[in-house]
């Protein structure tokens, strides 16, 4: 995939197991977002395909969304809607006709039941995050993607997410997250890819990185003391600051 | 970009402590089928008549301002020098719709465009043709609203006549006109990404559509703005309404301004639709 003569995405190449949480990490301007647009099927790979359950995004859009819950942290919901109406409008684009009331109790069971006829502008950043991984996951979908779930969000509210998304794997859903926190890969991933300049450097389990990365040179330069996940992903990317 | 296959696999050397592999397939989720187009559209419309009901401004296009419009266009010299008050209730229905066309329409779509409300919805298993045409219905709806308020305005208030033709062809030239305007409204989203601008760009663009179909019928400023006028796309729709309010007065300079209502209409969606993106980034 590319943008002019910028190759976002370059040969990358992914497989999410069955009730598995995957990391996709790297720095700004890595190709994290451009791979997910890919996955979701906003943006058309020049070449490769993207199998969702075995479906193809490009040959079949539709039946292939069916399956996934989406949670984009560059998307927005209906500023003149309340929660419910929003909740509702969603369950009803994924095939699930939700009356107001089991609406209120779905909105209830996080936490939501105080806003619901509350806009989104007026809920905190853990709430609205709370609000999309309802939302990406009222339609009981085997694949949920979620672009920085955490991004912004205090340590209480973190912990809670990170409880909802393990909550989630043992529903047995895959979960493909992005993130920038080494912390929250290696607190709920089963495995991690680091991606840099469109490609896939490598992929492993977080500790199975530490161990097979930890005697390089370029993290041991990096390291302070025990190698963490860190000192790796900094390593392997480069310790640069990107735009 | 190679490939990434998202198709669950049998777990292989999982670390997960929360279930066995056994466990897990026991669990397996099946296959989703798309959702129906009816509740689709069912939940589209919903939600879009509700934001245009909690719209401010649609409101104050759809209901106020074109009835303003016709008691200043319908009343005492004003009618007499615009040809009578049908000419005075058309350029009140060209306001109307221009407003919640031109100023409603695009800012919704520019706004809803920035804060990313349509890439939300086209992760969604719906196409995005019918994300559009619900809010082309709930446009058009809001257009027949206000022509039928304008119309009973005229009626009762300016003694204006209308058959049950005149009245099911004025609501059905509403619904030509008003296809032209939702793509005026399109080709400038289309051409303009910010909302900023097309905040700014909305007023620039309805005052001329609506103040030329006022002189659309007006000879008084000479031939040659009469001609523009009348031809312009406001000028258009405002001899297509004339008409449709009195049946018997349909000519064929009528069916060239239909004509041309159409002829602006493609052209302006061809505009908007060739050029409109789904996200400001």
């Amino acid at each position: 995939m590319s943008y002019g003569p910028v190759r976002a995405v370059d040969g990358a190449t992914l497989e999410i197991r069955e009730g598995e949480i995957f990391g996709l990490l790297g720095p700004n301007g890595a190709g994290k977002t451009s791979t997910l647009s890919a996955i979701e099927g906003l943006l058309k790979p020049e070449a490769g395909s993207v199998l969702i359950q075995g479906i193809d995004i490009q040959k079949d859009p539709l039946v292939a969304r069916a399956q996934m819950g989406v949670q984009l942290q560059s998307t927005g919901f209906h500023p003149d809607l309340t929660i419910v109406e929003i909740v509702r409008l969603y369950a009803g684009l994924h095939g699930v006709d939700l009356p107001q009331s089991k609406a209120l109790d779905s909105l209830a069971e996080l936490g939501l039941a105080q806003e619901a006829s509350r806009r989104v502008n007026q809920l905190s950043g853990g709430q609205r995050q709370r609000l999309s991984l309802l939302i990406a996951t009222l339609h009981e979908p085997a694949v949920v993607l979620l672009d920085e779930p955490t991004g912004g969000l205090d340590p209480q509210a973190r912990r809670q997410l990170w409880e909802r998304i393990e909550q989630m794997r043992k529903d047995g859903r895959s979960i493909l997250l992005t993130t920038h926190s080494m912390e929250e890969a290696q607190a709920v991933c089963d495995r991690v890819a680091i991606m840099d300049h469109g490609k896939i450097l490598t992929v492993d389990s977080p500790a199975g990185f530490i161990k097979k990365h930890r005697n390089d040179p370029r993290v041991r330069a990096v390291a302070h003391g025990r190698v963490t996940l860190d000192d790796v992903f900094i390593g392997l990317t480069g310790a640069d600051i990107r735009e | 970009m190679s490939s990434q296959d998202l198709t669950p696999s049998p777990p292989a050397g999982h670390e997960a402590e929360s279930a066995t592999p056994g466990e897990r397939i026991d669990r397996r989720l099946p296959k989703l089928s798309p959702p129906s187009r009816s509740l689709t559209l069912r939940s589209l419309l919903r939600a879009d008549f509700v934001s245009q009901a909690r719209n401010a401004r649609a409101l104050l296009g759809t209901l106020v301002l074109p009835v303003v419009y016709v008691v200043l266009l319908s009343t005492g010299k004003r009618a007499v020098a615009l040809g009578g008050p049908k000419f005075g209730v058309a350029s009140s229905l060209v306001g109307g719709m221009g407003l919640i066309a031109v100023a409603g329409y695009s800012l919704t779509l520019s706004r809803h465009r920035e804060l990313g409300v349509f890439q939300r919805l086209r992760v969604a298993p719906i196409t995005t043709s019918e994300i559009m045409v619900s809010r082309i219905i709930v446009q058009v709806a809001a257009m027949l609203g206000m022509a039928i308020i304008v119309l009973a305005v005229a009626v009762i208030g300016f003694s204006v006549h209308l058959s049950a033709g005149a009245w099911l062809l004025t609501l059905a030239m509403v619904v030509v006109g008003g296809a032209e305007f939702l793509s005026i409204g399109q080709a400038i989203v289309g051409l303009i990404r910010s909302s900023e601008t097309v905040r700014a760009v909305a007023p620039v663009v309805f005052i001329p559509l609506f103040v030329l179909s006022i002189f659309a019928h007006l000879a008084k400023f000479g031939s040659t703005l009469e001609i523009v006028s009348r031809w312009s796309p406001g000028g258009v729709v405002a001899t297509i309404l004339v008409a449709a309010m009195q049946p018997s007065t349909w000519t064929l300079e009528t069916w060239g301004a239909l004509a041309a209502t159409v002829g602006y209409t493609l052209l302006f969606a061809g505009i908007g639709i060739k050029w409109f993106k789904w996200a400001s980034r």
